[in-house]
C-alpha cells in the first residue's frame, strides 16, 4: 500500500514539461506526440486543399487580375467577378452546356455497360466452372494475327477477312478439340481479364481510332462508351468478383432449387446482396470515365467533346492560356466528383473497395 | 394433403467423389413415400453430399437417384419439385418474410391473388402470419427458421430436404422446434430427408434412421432398432449418451473374459480379439461378493436424477449409471454387474456384430 | 404414388407450381447462361483490348500513310523499332550516350554480376523451365535499363522518354508509398476527427489529372502565382523552372504524388486497421515501443497489401502522360518526356508506325517489370499471408 502511494506522488511530482512527452495510458499519444501529428495532418489538409482553393478563387478573377500578380483572398486583396463564369454559362453557353451534356452521357452511359457486362463476367466467374481449352485459344489467337496481317496487307475488306476467320476457327475448333487436354480455369480468365489493365491505352488507341475511322464511330457518343467500358472492365471485374463471391452460396442455391433461372437469380439475389460494392464500383468506374482525358483527345474532336477537352482548349488560343475560364470549367468538373468522393468514402471506411486489394 | 405430394426416394449405388478423395461409396437407400428418414453421420460422413446430390446441387460420380419412378439423375435442380432448408436458412436479407416465404412460387410465375392465399397459409402453419412485412434481420433465430421452413412448405414439394435446420439454434428452442417439426412433417406427410449429426433429433425425429460414416452407410434401421440392435461397433459407439462402454478381451464359448472381469453372454462362439459393449443404463452397481467386474471407483459426477460412476476395472474403464444417491468416493473398490441379454460383442478388429 | 403423378410433378407445364411453356425462351437462354454470361465482357475485350494489341504490332512493323480513303500500310520489318534504338530517336527514347562514368561503370559491373550470380542460383535452386525463361527476360531487361541509365543519367549525359517513364515509375512510387503509408500510420492513431481527415486526403484522387496538371501550373508561376513573394525572396523571381530539367521533373512528381498519395494513403490505411488489436494490444502490454509495434507486428501483417498496392500503382505509373503533357509539354527539350507522351506526339505528327512502335516498347518494359514483380514479390507474400 505504502509503496503504491509513493509511486503516485512520485507520478504527481513530475514536472509539467515531463509529462508533455510521456504517454497518459496505454493507446494514447503523448502530449508532444499528438501536437506533431495534428500538425503534420493540418500541414497535409493544407496541402491537399490549397490547389483547389486556387483553382475556385481564379475562377473568379478577371483576366487582369490574373495577370497582376497573385492574389490570395477574394474581397479582401481582390474583388471577385463573375466575369469568367459569365463568358462560359452565357457566352458560350452552346458549347459548355454541350461539353457537360457529353460527358455526363459518356460518363453515365459507359458506366452503366461496363458495370453490368463486368458484374455480370466476374459473378459468372465467381459461381460457374469454365473449362476453356489451351488449345482452342491459341488456334484463336493465331486466326485473329493472320487475319489481321491480312486485312492489312492485303488491303482486302475486313469483314470478310473476319467472318472467314472465325468460321475456320469454328470448323477447326470442332475437328481438333478432342485432341486439346489442357485447360484453363476460372482463375486463368479471371487473371486475363483484370491483367488487361496493364495494357498502356496508348498501346490500343491507334488501331481503335482507325477502326472507329472506318466504321464511322470517331467523333461519336457510342464511340467513347465502349472504349471506356473496356478499360474500365478490369476494374469493375476485379472489385465485383470480390463481392460476389463473399455471398453465402446458400441463397443462390435455394433460389436454384425454388425454380429461378442464372439470370432471374443474378438480378433478384444477387446484385441487390451486394449493392454497397456495386455503388462503390459504379461511382469509381464514373468518376473514371469522368476525368478521362487522352482516349477523348484521340477519339473525339468536336461532336463528342467531353468537359477534359473543353479544359485543355482553353490552352489552345494564341492569346495564352485562359487561367480564369479554365478554373470555370475545372471547378464545374471536380464538384460532381467531390459530392462523389464523399459517398465513396464511406464505402472505403467499410474496407468495401480496398478489400479486393488485399486479395 | 394430397397424395400426389407423396414421393418416394431411391438411391442406387450412388457414388461421389471430389478428385480423388471419395466422399460417398456406392449408397443405396430407399425411402418410403411419406417417410421422414434422417441422415445421421459426423461430419465428413458424407451425408449432406447425399442430400445435395439429391437436390440436384451436385452431381453423382455414378449411380442414379430416383423421386418416385423418374430418374432425376441428371434432372436440374428446379425440375426435382424438391425443397430445402439450409443450416443457415439462406433467406433473402433484402426481402421480406412474406416475399421470402412467396419466391418459389413467384419464379413459377403464380398469379397475384393465389400467391397472396399461399403465403399467407403458409405463414400461418408455422405461425408467423403477423411478420409477414419484417425484414429476416428484424426476426430472432427461432422465427428465421420458421420463415425457411415456411417457403420450403409453400410450395407443396414431393420430398423435403433439410440440412441441419435447428443447429443454429440454442438448446432450448431446439427442442421446441423439433417437436414442431415432427407435427408439421406428419400433418403434411410429405417425404422428408434430414441431416444432422445430432443422434437426439435423429431418434426423435425419425421414422428410420441411415447412419453413414465416411461415406459408408452403416445402419438402415427405426431408431429403436438402431438403439437396441446396433449393426456394428460404429453403431453401436454412436447412438447413446453417454455412450456404450467398451471393453477389450477374449470370447471363448460365449464367455468374455478380461483382466479384472469375466460375462457370460448370449453368442455362441470363440474369439481372440473381442469387443464388449455394455450401455451405463444396462449394467448396475454390484455388493456381491462375485460381481462381474471388479475394480476401483476412477470418477463419478452426478448429472441430476442420476449418477454416472466410472470404474477403472484393470486399465479400462466401464461407466455405470447409478441411482443419485450413490456415493462412493474415487478410489473405493467397487462391482458391477451387467445381465447377459444386454451385453453386445464384436469383433475387435473388423467392427462386425457378433451374434 | 403413380407414375403418372410423379410424371405431373416433374414436367414443367401440367401443374401449377410448375413451369408454364411460355417461359421456354427463358430455359433456353438458362441452359446457355454460362455463354450468356462472360460473352459481352470477352467480346468487348476481344474488339477493344486483343485486336487492337495485334493490330498495334501490325502497325508497329509498317508503315502508315495517309490516304484520301483511310489508311496505306506498307511493311518495313523492325525498322521502326530499330530507329527508335539505334536510329536518329536513339536520343530521344534512350538518351545520350558519351562517355560512361566511372560510377556509371561500377554500377553496370554490380548490376551484371548479380543478374548472372541470380540466374545461376535459380538453375542450381531448380526453378522450372517457364520460371528460368522468365527470369532471364527480367535479368536482361534489369541489366539492361541499368546500362541505359548508367550510360546517361549516371554519367551526366541527357536521357531519353524511357528513363523518365521509369524515373517517374520507381521514384514517383516510392515517394508516394512512403509518403502515403505515414499519412496512413497518423491516421490509425486515437486521433480526433479521422473521418474528416480520410474524405478530404482521399479526394485529390478524385480530380481529373488534368485539372491536377494545370492546378499545379498555376501554383509554381514564378510571378504570378500564389508562391511568388517566396520566389522573390529567394532571388528567384525570374526563374524557369520550366527550364530546368531536374526542377521540371520534380515538379511532374510533386503533382503526381499529390494525385496518388491517396490511392496508397486509403489503401493502407484499411490495411492498417484491418491488423487485429488484440494483437497489438499484447505488444504493449508486454512494453514494446510504437517502433517495434510497427516492425514486428503490424509490418509483417501489411506487406501482401502493400505489395499489391505498389504493383497498381506502379501499373498506373507507366502509363502517365496527362501531367508531364500539361504541367511541362515533356519539356524542357524532352526533359519529362514519358513514353506515352513520345507515342501521342508522333501521332500528332502522322507518324503511326513510331507511334505504335514506341508503344510496344512501353508495353514490354511495363509488362516485364509489373509481371516479374508480380512473380517474384506480390505471390510470395501472398501465399505467405
Amino acid at each position: 500500500m505504502a509503496e503504491i502511494n509513493s509511486s503516485f506522488q512520485h507520478a504527481n511530482q513530475r514536472t509539467m514539461l515531463a509529462r508533455f512527452f510521456e504517454q497518459p495510458s496505454v493507446g494514447k499519444m503523448a502530449p508532444a506526440t499528438a501536437v506533431l501529428v495534428y500538425t503534420i495532418l493540418a500541414l497535409w489538409t493544407l496541402f491537399v486543399i490549397f490547389p483547389l482553393y486556387w483553382v475556385l478563387i481564379t475562377s473568379f478573377k478577371l483576366p487582369q487580375t490574373v495577370n497582376e500578380g497573385p492574389f490570395y483572398i477574394p474581397f479582401v486583396d481582390f474583388t471577385p467577378s463573375l466575369h469568367a463564369w459569365n463568358t462560359l454559362i452565357v457566352t458560350n453557353f452552346a458549347d459548355t452546356v454541350r461539353s457537360f451534356f457529353n460527358s455526363m452521357v459518356i460518363a453515365i452511359g459507359s458506366t452503366l455497360f461496363c458495370v453490368g457486362v463486368g458484374s455480370m463476367a466476374a459473378y459468372a466467374l465467381a459461381r460457374i466452372q469454365y473449362k476453356p481449352k489451351l488449345g482452342s485459344i491459341l488456334v484463336f489467337v493465331l486466326l485473329l494475327i493472320g487475319a489481321t496481317i491480312i486485312t492489312v496487307a492485303a488491303g482486302l475488306d475486313w469483314k470478310i477477312v473476319f467472318s472467314a476467320a472465325l468460321a475456320i476457327f469454328f470448323l477447326l475448333v470442332r475437328a481438333l478439340s478432342k485432341h486439346f487436354t489442357k485447360q484453363l480455369t476460372n482463375n486463368d480468365i479471371l487473371f486475363w481479364i483484370i491483367s488487361q489493365r496493364i495494357l498502356p491505352p496508348i498501346v490500343v488507341i491507334i488501331p481503335i481510332y482507325m477502326m472507329f475511322q472506318s466504321i464511322g464511330l470517331v467523333d461519336t457518343h457510342v464511340g467513347l462508351i465502349l472504349a471506356y467500358a473496356c478499360a474500365n472492365l478490369p476494374i469493375v471485374v476485379w472489385l465485383m468478383h470480390d463481392f460476389f463471391a463473399a455471398i453465402p452460396i446458400e441463397m443462390e442455391e435455394s433460389a436454384q432449387l425454388d425454380g429461378a433461372t442464372r439470370l432471374y437469380i443474378f438480378w433478384d439475389i444477387v446484385l441487390p446482396l451486394t449493392r454497397p460494392g456495386l455503388a462503390a464500383t459504379t461511382l469509381l468506374t464514373m468518376i473514371l470515365c469522368w476525368n478521362e482525358y487522352l482516349l477523348a483527345v484521340f477519339l473525339s474532336t468536336s461532336n463528342a467533346q467531353t468537359m477534359p477537352i473543353l479544359v485543355a482548349a482553353m490552352n489552345a488560343g494564341d492569346r495564352g492560356v485562359l487561367w480564369w475560364s479554365m478554373c470555370v470549367v475545372i471547378v464545374v468538373m471536380i464538384v460532381p466528383v467531390i459530392a462523389m468522393a464523399v459517398i465513396l468514402q464511406r464505402f472505403i471506411a467499410k474496407g468495401v473497395l480496398t478489400g479486393a486489394v488485399k486479395g | 394433403m394430397s397424395s400426389s405430394n407423396r414421393a418416394s426416394v431411391t438411391f442406387d449405388k450412388v457414388a461421389k467423389s471430389f478428385g480423388s478423395v471419395s466422399v460417398l461409396e456406392e449408397l443405396t437407400l430407399a425411402v418410403e413415400p411419406g417417410e421422414f428418414l434422417v441422415l445421421l453421420g459426423a461430419s465428413g460422413s458424407g451425408k449432406t453430399t447425399a442430400l445435395r446430390i439429391l437436390a440436384g446441387l451436385e452431381t453423382p460420380s455414378s449411380g442414379h437417384v430416383k423421386i418416385g419412378e423418374t430418374n432425376v439423375t441428371e434432372m436440374l435442380p428446379k425440375y426435382r419439385n424438391v425443397a430445402m432448408v439450409f443450416q443457415s436458412y439462406a433467406l433473402y436479407p433484402h426481402k421480406t418474410v412474406g416475399e421470402n416465404i412467396g419466391f418459389p412460387l413467384k419464379v413459377r410465375g403464380v398469379g397475384e391473388a393465389e400467391m397472396k392465399a399461399a403465403i399467407f397459409d403458409a405463414a400461418r402453419q408455422v405461425e408467423l402470419d403477423p411478420l409477414l412485412d419484417r425484414y429476416p434481420r428484424q426476426l430472432s433465430g427461432g422465427q428465421r427458421q420458421r420463415v425457411a421452413l415456411a417457403r420450403a412448405i409453400v410450395r407443396r414439394p414431393a420430398v423435403f430436404l433439410m440440412d441441419e435446420p435447428l443447429s443454429n439454434l440454442d438448446a432450448k428452442l431446439r427442442g421446441h422446434m423439433r417437436a414442431e417439426l415432427k407435427h408439421m412433417q406428419h400433418e403434411l406427410g410429405i417425404t422428408t430427408i434430414y441431416v444432422t449429426h445430432d443422434q437426439i433429433e435423429a431418434m426423435t425425429l425419425a421414422h428410420r434412421v441411415a447412419i453413414l460414416e465416411k461415406g459408408v452407410l452403416q445402419q438402415l434401421a427405426t431408431p429403436r432398432e438402431i438403439y437396441n440392435n446396433p449393426a456394428n461397433l460404429f453403431v453401436a459407439g454412436f447412438i447413446g449418451a453417454p455412450p456404450m462402454n467398451f471393453l477389450k478381451g477374449t470370447l471363448k464359448d460365449g464367455l468374455f473374459e478380461m483382466k479384472g472381469g469375466r460375462l457370460g453372454t448370449s453368442v455362441k462362439g470363440s474369439l481372440e480379439h473381442a469387443t464388449l459393449g455394455i450401455r451405463p443404463e444396462d449394467a448396475q452397481i454390484s455388493t456381491k461378493k462375485a460381481a462381474a467386474f471388479t475394480g476401483h471407483i476412477y470418477t463419478n459426477e452426478l448429472i441430476g436424477d442420476h449418477t454416472l460412476v466410472t470404474a477403472d476395472i484393470d486399465g479400462q474403464m466401464l461407466t455405470v449409471k447409478a441411482p443419485k444417491e450413490f456415493a462412493g468416493a474415487p478410489g473405493d473398490a467397487i462391482g458391477i454387474d451387467a445381465p447377459a441379454n444386454a451385453a453386445y460383442l464384436f469383433d475387435a478388429s473388423t467392427g462386425a456384430r457378433l451374434r | 404414388m403413380s407414375l403418372a403423378d410423379t410424371q405431373n410433378i416433374m414436367r414443367p407445364g401440367n401443374s401449377p407450381a410448375a413451369f408454364s411453356a411460355r417461359e421456354t425462351w427463358g430455359e433456353w437462354l438458362d441452359k446457355r447462361s454460362g455463354t450468356v454470361f462472360i460473352a459481352p465482357a470477352v467480346i468487348l475485350i476481344l474488339i477493344f483490348a486483343i485486336f487492337p494489341t495485334i493490330a498495334s504490332l501490325v502497325i508497329a512493323v509498317s508503315r502508315v500513310k495517309l490516304t484520301s480513303d483511310g489508311f496505306a500500310f506498307r511493311f518495313v520489318w523492325f525498322k521502326n523499332f530499330s530507329k527508335q534504338f539505334f536510329g536518329n530517336d536513339q536520343i530521344h527514347l534512350l538518351g545520350r550516350f558519351n562517355e560512361m562514368s566511372l560510377f556509371g561503370m561500377a554500377v553496370s559491373l554490380a548490376v551484371s554480376a548479380w543478374a548472372v550470380w541470380w540466374l545461376f542460383s535459380s538453375v542450381k535452386n531448380g526453378t522450372s523451365f517457364v520460371g528460368l525463361i522468365g527470369r532471364t527476360i527480367t535479368a536482361l531487361v534489369v541489366v539492361g535499363i541499368v546500362l541505359m541509365v548508367a550510360g546517361t543519367a549516371f554519367s551526366g549525359n541527357p536521357w531519353g522518354t524511357l528513363g523518365t517513364t521509369l524515373f517517374y515509375v520507381f521514384v514517383g512510387c516510392g515517394v508516394q508509398f512512403v509518403i502515403g503509408l505515414g499519412l496512413a500510420l497518423l491516421c490509425s492513431q486515437q486521433i480526433r476527427g479521422k473521418n474528416f481527415f480520410r474524405v478530404v486526403f482521399f479526394i485529390p484522387l478524385m480530380i481529373t489529372p488534368l485539372g491536377v496538371g494545370y492546378a499545379f501550373r498555376m501554383i509554381a508561376d514564378v510571378t504570378k502565382g500564389p508562391f511568388a513573394p517566396v520566389w522573390g525572396w529567394f532571388g528567384l523571381g525570374d526563374f524557369a523552372w520550366s527550364a530546368d530539367p531536374w526542377a521540371a521533373r520534380i515538379f511532374v512528381i510533386v503533382g503526381d504524388s499529390w494525385q496518388w498519395i491517396p490511392f496508397i494513403f486509403i489503401v493502407m490505411l484499411a490495411a492498417l486497421e484491418n491488423v487485429p488489436r488484440d494483437h497489438v494490444e499484447a505488444a504493449q502490454v508486454d512494453g514494446a515501443s510504437g517502433w517495434q509495434i510497427f516492425r514486428e507486428i503490424t509490418w509483417p501483417q501489411i506487406i501482401p497489401v502493400a505489395a499489391t498496392v505498389l504493383l497498381i500503382r506502379a501499373i498506373e505509373a507507366f502509363k502517365i502522360v496527362d501531367l508531364p503533357n500539361i504541367m511541362t509539354s515533356g519539356g524542357p527539350g524532352i526533359a519529362t518526356e514519358s513514353m506515352t507522351l513520345q507515342a501521342v506526339f508522333a501521332w500528332r505528327s502522322n507518324d503511326f508506325g513510331q507511334s505504335a512502335a514506341v508503344a510496344y516498347l512501353l508495353l514490354f518494359v511495363t509488362v516485364v517489370i509489373c509481371s516479374s514483380f508480380f512473380n517474384l514479390v506480390v505471390l510470395r507474400h501472398l501465399k505467405k499471408a
